[in-house]
């Protein structure tokens, strides 16, 4: 009986995944170009801000993808309301005031969500639905009250709900660049932590890692992830932003290190993608069309990865009917060992 | 169905009296909001128990997305001008949240995606399409995306149709009746360039006011004497009436039902149930209502009707029927509260101008302190304060009972600790070294004073008594033993 | 108190465990010789795993302490061995097998430190005592349950330790694995090891292990499997559950 390798070179799959990403970018440029798409300096500005802010995205989605928290970060973005609006009534439009107001006000969900389901029996959902609600009716009031101001100005419910990425300058980009490198520095340095953190966090609490500081650590990086990210798609799409990423990279590798990069590329395609095909149409919103690109990705990976992918699964289902002459196990990779004497087999 | 819904209320009111009523935008606020509270409850409840908060919360968001396309399809396939109550942009919306339920199934069954990952790429994918969709062909149309997302509650007395209850005949006029008003015009004047008395000009005769008018337009044009009885109701509030009462009906009519697939699908499914059916009609309902309810509190609040007073209300109560109920009142009283607030009014307590008087002089909001703000972002926030209130005072699960509860058991454990130990020891060789008093507190790694409140307790209750230095049981301690089976 | 000429592996002394109201273990005394093998059995319910985890701090006590070798948990800490029950891991997480054995080495590399090959090559090393060695590249979903228990068995023979904890370690778990784990752990005793196993099937207990612990809230013996594996001892710890087959029925 042939022995049947069930692993393969998870490497170059993901390599290759990050190659098409990047060969697709070129081709819309491409593409885009030709349609008579003026590459300026704002587009320029915007794309760059884009694939920044897409990178930071993905690499965190992966970690709230794994912790079952992809939800958390809706509701959490939705949070985040009252306190841009607060920091607009402080500071006016300045972008670093926007994003501490919004931390600050998805921090205070965050810790209001885990009291309310530790006391009571309120699940994780309700308490999530329960949270995002209450915040952004405070924040609307809070608009409300602004709006009636003489000197209210756009207070931008639409960029909360929409994102801004048109309207990001250079300054905005720095800005980006240096809370993305910190939180990517972050999370580099305390790597192994947060992977054992997010696997097995009895077995970290029984090798002695401080189990609730990391966590804690964890979330405020996904929470700046999420206010970044508010930026550059808005409210409802932001969710999009922090999970496609991350659920196209799981495809196409076995290694976290590996999936967290490729979920980074993914996210800056996606983000780029969507600046250069608003470009095309003046009246269109990037932040959907990043959502687009996002989910075309993820449509791809999940179809087309080796391995995993649903093509792959069916295809190699058929070939080892047709070599072994009977059915095949369900989605589960085929792994016939040599029978031993210490295996389990 | 306006109808009959105008009938009944006039079995308990005037026409005047329901007039009067609804044109007071508190009123209509007030009873819109209560009726949204209403039916999310009855629905949020059921949504709330099978732990689906957040696809009420997606399917808010992707609804717009049935609106757009329907929207579409009616204005540019049919050349229709529909507005947000008309039915089949309802249909279209329950449409888009099955879709997105759909959806999010779909790709969950791929095993390759967990189920909130699902949820989380099914409703912005949703969305995107949506808004796309909405700036490439929609741009100037009535879809003004700050009202979806946001509503305005406060205007929907204003926007009403009416209902004739008496002296309802058309009229209709033709050239022959008395009312007529009929001219000879020229009919190729203008376009033949000629003057009225050429001898080529054509007349004919032009009856300006013909045609059928309804009693209301007949009254008002002067061409009836009898003034029809009508009775305003402001659309908001028929479309939301219209869907309360369903949602009663599919409540109450498959209330067994649904408790027993919320509790136990599988044994539902074994009853020929179909609980997944009922599962596609809640979450119908659930679309039909939020795009009911879309006009008067917008997109992004409609979630928390369906969130927050069944929360409040499983917070005091363990009965469904129970829960149902105090769900919906406290949905109710939020919008009525809610009203109140919006307008500076906080519970009949706090004045809210007072509040914003004092925060300016406290940080300074450049003197801008009248208190005007968003109605239905007052009624989510007041129910979330009776959240609050439940959070703190619920007589089981509040967290002042807990407390309380809490101290108690731990009292009664530490005093089972030592009547158990001595139990265990007393009467055995090793008593003079486990139960002497003064080193008994290193046994447990407890500090002195803990040990010595423990005794003190114990001994005013009779249960253990110190003799030569160690210590015993009573009788009565004796029985206070806990059996640990 | 006891006292004692030389320093037991592991000494519980007067734990208790409270659950709300109701306690998960009572008044524990539980003294484990080194180099043994021993077992800690007891109904559902008993506390058993509940025992472990207070004892190493992983669940807060009403009363009582815990001593490893004579040393508080914080002193001991680089050497106990932990392997926890299985089945509340993510299957799907992006990880392979090597790289979950390796995770057993965080905890004495400290803060932000990397494992680096030395590492590796202990991880290879356990995962070869486990026989597990050719699947180091294996994502560890792929693997059967027994072969997943024995990388979580691997996981803790990596940290070298003196003292290992495993809670239920044959559960769900095929004869041959059984075999092969019980193997393993038998050449660790022999090495000088002690192991505290929580074990759920009484059949096997006699011919594992040379100590046992029969637990239900409170302890009801405990000593060598000859003098406390009894069958009074076994009907008390049961409540009169338990029946009885000698040998020439089985």
């Amino acid at each position: 009986m042939a022995i049947l390798r069930g692993r393969f070179n998870s490497e170059r799959a993901a390599w290759g995944a990050g190659l098409g990403a990047v060969l697709a970018f070129i081709l819309i440029l491409t593409v885009a170009g030709a349609s008579g798409v003026t590459f300026d300096h704002t587009l320029r500005t915007v794309t760059m801000g884009g694939a920044l802010l897409g990178l930071v995205t993905g690499v965190l989605g992966s970690f709230a993808v794994l912790r079952r928290q992809s939800l958390l970060g809706d509701a959490l973005s939705h949070a985040a309301l009252p306190g841009v609006v607060i920091a607009f009534i402080v500071q006016g439009r300045a972008l670093s005031a926007l994003l501490i107001g919004a931390a600050i006000a998805s921090l205070t969900a965050m810790a209001f969500i885990s009291a309310l389901t530790r006391t009571t029996k309120i699940k994780q959902d309700a308490a999530q639905g329960i949270t995002l609600a209450a915040w952004f009716a405070f924040g609307l009031i809070l608009l409300s009250y602004v709006q009636g101001r003489p000197d209210a100005g756009q207070a931008g419910l639409d960029k909360f709900i929409f994102g801004q990425a048109a309207a990001l300058v250079q300054s905005d980009v720095l800005l980006i660049v240096g809370v993305g490198a910190l939180v990517c520095l972050i999370v580099a340095l305390f790597w192994k932590e947060f992977k054992l953190l997010t696997f097995d966090p009895e077995f970290a609490a029984a090798n002695g890692f401080p189990v609730r500081f990391l966590d804690s650590l964890l979330s405020s990086l996904i929470v700046a992830a999420i206010v970044l990210g508010l930026q550059l798609a808005g409210v409802i799409l932001m969710v999009g932003l922090l999970i496609a990423p991350a659920v196209a990279a799981r495809q196409w590798t076995q290694s976290l290190g590996v999936m967290v990069l490729l979920s980074g590329a993914f996210g800056a395609f996606a983000g780029s993608t969507g600046a250069v095909l608003s470009g095309v149409d003046v009246n269109m919103p990037t932040g959907p069309l990043m959502i687009v690109a996002a989910c075309a990705v993820v449509l791809v990976s999940v179809l087309f990865a080796p391995g995993r992918g649903i093509v792959w699964t069916v295809m190699s289902r058929r070939r080892e009917r047709q070599a072994v002459g009977r059915p095949s196990l369900g989605g589960v990779q085929p792994v016939m060992v040599k029978r031993s004497a210490d295996d389990g087999q | 169905m306006d109808q009959v819904l105008v009938s009944l209320a006039l079995n308990f009111f005037s026409a005047d009296q329901i007039n009067a009523f609804m044109s007071d935008p508190r009123s209509v606020a007030t009873l819109v909001g209560a009726l949204v509270a209403i039916s999310g409850a009855l629905l949020g409840t059921f949504l709330f128990l099978r732990q689906m908060s957040l696809t009420t919360d997606a399917i808010s968001h992707t609804i717009l997305l049935g609106i757009v396309v329907m929207f579409l399809v009616m204005t540019a396939g049919f050349g229709l001008e529909p507005d947000m109550s008309s039915p089949l942009l309802i249909l279209g919306a329950a449409a888009a949240g099955l879709l997105t339920v759909m959806l999010t199934e779909t790709i969950q069954r791929t095993g390759l995606v967990k189920a909130d990952a699902a949820l989380g790429l099914a409703f912005p994918l949703l969305f995107a399409i949506s808004i796309i969709l909405v700036s490439r062909y929609a741009d100037n149309v009535h879809l003004d995306v700050d009202s979806v997302t946001v509503g305005e509650i406060g205007i929907a007395w204003a926007n009403t149709r009416s209902v004739c209850l008496e002296g309802c005949e058309s009229v209709i006029i033709t050239p022959d009746s008395p009312q007529a008003e009929v001219a000879r015009v020229c009919a190729n004047c203008v376009a033949e360039n000629i003057s009225p008395r050429s001898p080529s000009a054509v007349f004919v005769e032009n009856c300006s006011n013909c045609g059928t008018y309804t009693a209301a337009q007949a009254y008002a044009n002067g061409l009836s004497e009898t003034t029809p009885t009508l009775v305003f109701l402001p659309k908001a509030a028929l479309t939301m009436g219209i869907i309360t009462l369903i949602n009663l009906l599919f409540v109450g009519l498959l209330y067994k039902e649904l408790k027993l697939a919320t509790f136990d699908a599988a044994l539902a499914r074994a009853l020929g149930l179909r609980p997944g059916l009922l599962h596609y009609a809640l979450m119908a309902l659930v679309s039909v209502t939020a795009v009911g309810a879309f006009d008067a509190v917008g997109a992004i609040l409609v979630v928390a009707f369906f969130i927050v007073p069944p929360a409040t209300a499983y917070l005091l109560t363990q009965r469904l029927s129970r829960m149902l109920l105090l769900g919906a009142l406290f949905g109710a009283l939020g919008a009525y509260t809610g009203y109140d607030l919006a307008r500076g009014n906080l519970l009949g307590l706090v004045d809210m101008n007072r509040v914003l008087g004092w925060l300016d002089g406290v940080v300074g909001l450049g003197g801008y302190t009248t208190w005007n703000v968003s109605i239905s972002a007052s009624m989510v926030m007041m129910m979330f304060v009776f959240l609050l209130l439940a959070w703190v005072f619920a007589p089981r699960q509040g967290l002042i009972a807990g407390m309380i509860r809490r101290r108690s058991q731990a009292v009664r454990f530490t005093d089972q600790i030592v009547l158990r130990h001595v139990a265990n020891h007393q009467g055995h060789a090793d008593e003079s070294i486990e139960l002497a008093v003064n080193t008994l507190h290193e046994h447990f790694r407890w500090s002195a004073s803990r040990l010595g409140w423990t005794l003190r307790r114990l001994r005013a209750l009779n249960l253990v008594h110190i003799e030569d230095g160690l210590v015993r049981l009573t009788e009565r301690g004796t029985n206070a033993v806990m059996s640990l089976d | 108190m006891n006292t004692k000429t030389a320093p037991t592996a592991l000494e519980i002394n007067d734990l208790t465990v409270s659950y709300h109201s109701k306690p998960a273990l009572w008044d524990i005394d539980l003294s484990i010789p080194e180099g043994v093998m021993a077992a800690i059995i007891g109904p559902n319910g008993a506390g058993k795993s509940t025992l472990i985890k207070a004892v190493l701090n992983l669940i807060p006590r009403a009363a009582g302490e815990a001593r490893f070798f004579g040393l508080s948990y914080q002193q001991a800490r680089n050497r106990i061995g932990y392997v926890p029950q299985r089945g509340s891991v993510d299957w799907d997480f992006p990880t392979s097998v090597l790289d979950v054995v390796m995770m057993g080495l965080y905890g004495k590399l400290g803060w932000i430190k990397r494992p680096g090959k030395a590492e590796r090559e202990k991880a290879l090393g356990a995962l070869s005592q486990v026989g597990l060695v050719d699947f180091a590249e294996h994502q560890i979903g792929q693997l059967s349950g027994g072969q997943q228990q024995r990388t979580f068995l691997a996981r803790a023979l990596v940290q070298e330790a003196d003292l290992y904890f495993m809670d239920e370690p044959f559960a769900a778990v095929d004869a041959v694995t059984e075999r092969a784990i019980v193997d393993i752990l038998q050449a660790l005793r022999t090495n000088g090891k002690t192991v505290v196993v929580v074990h759920h099937d009484l059949q096997t207990v006699t011919d594992y292990f040379d100590y046992v612990a029969l637990l239900n809230v409170e302890m009801i013996a405990s000593g060598t499997t000859e003098a406390a594996f009894t069958e009074d001892n076994l009907k008390r710890a049961y409540g009169g559950r338990v029946a009885f087959l000698t040998h020439q029925e089985v």
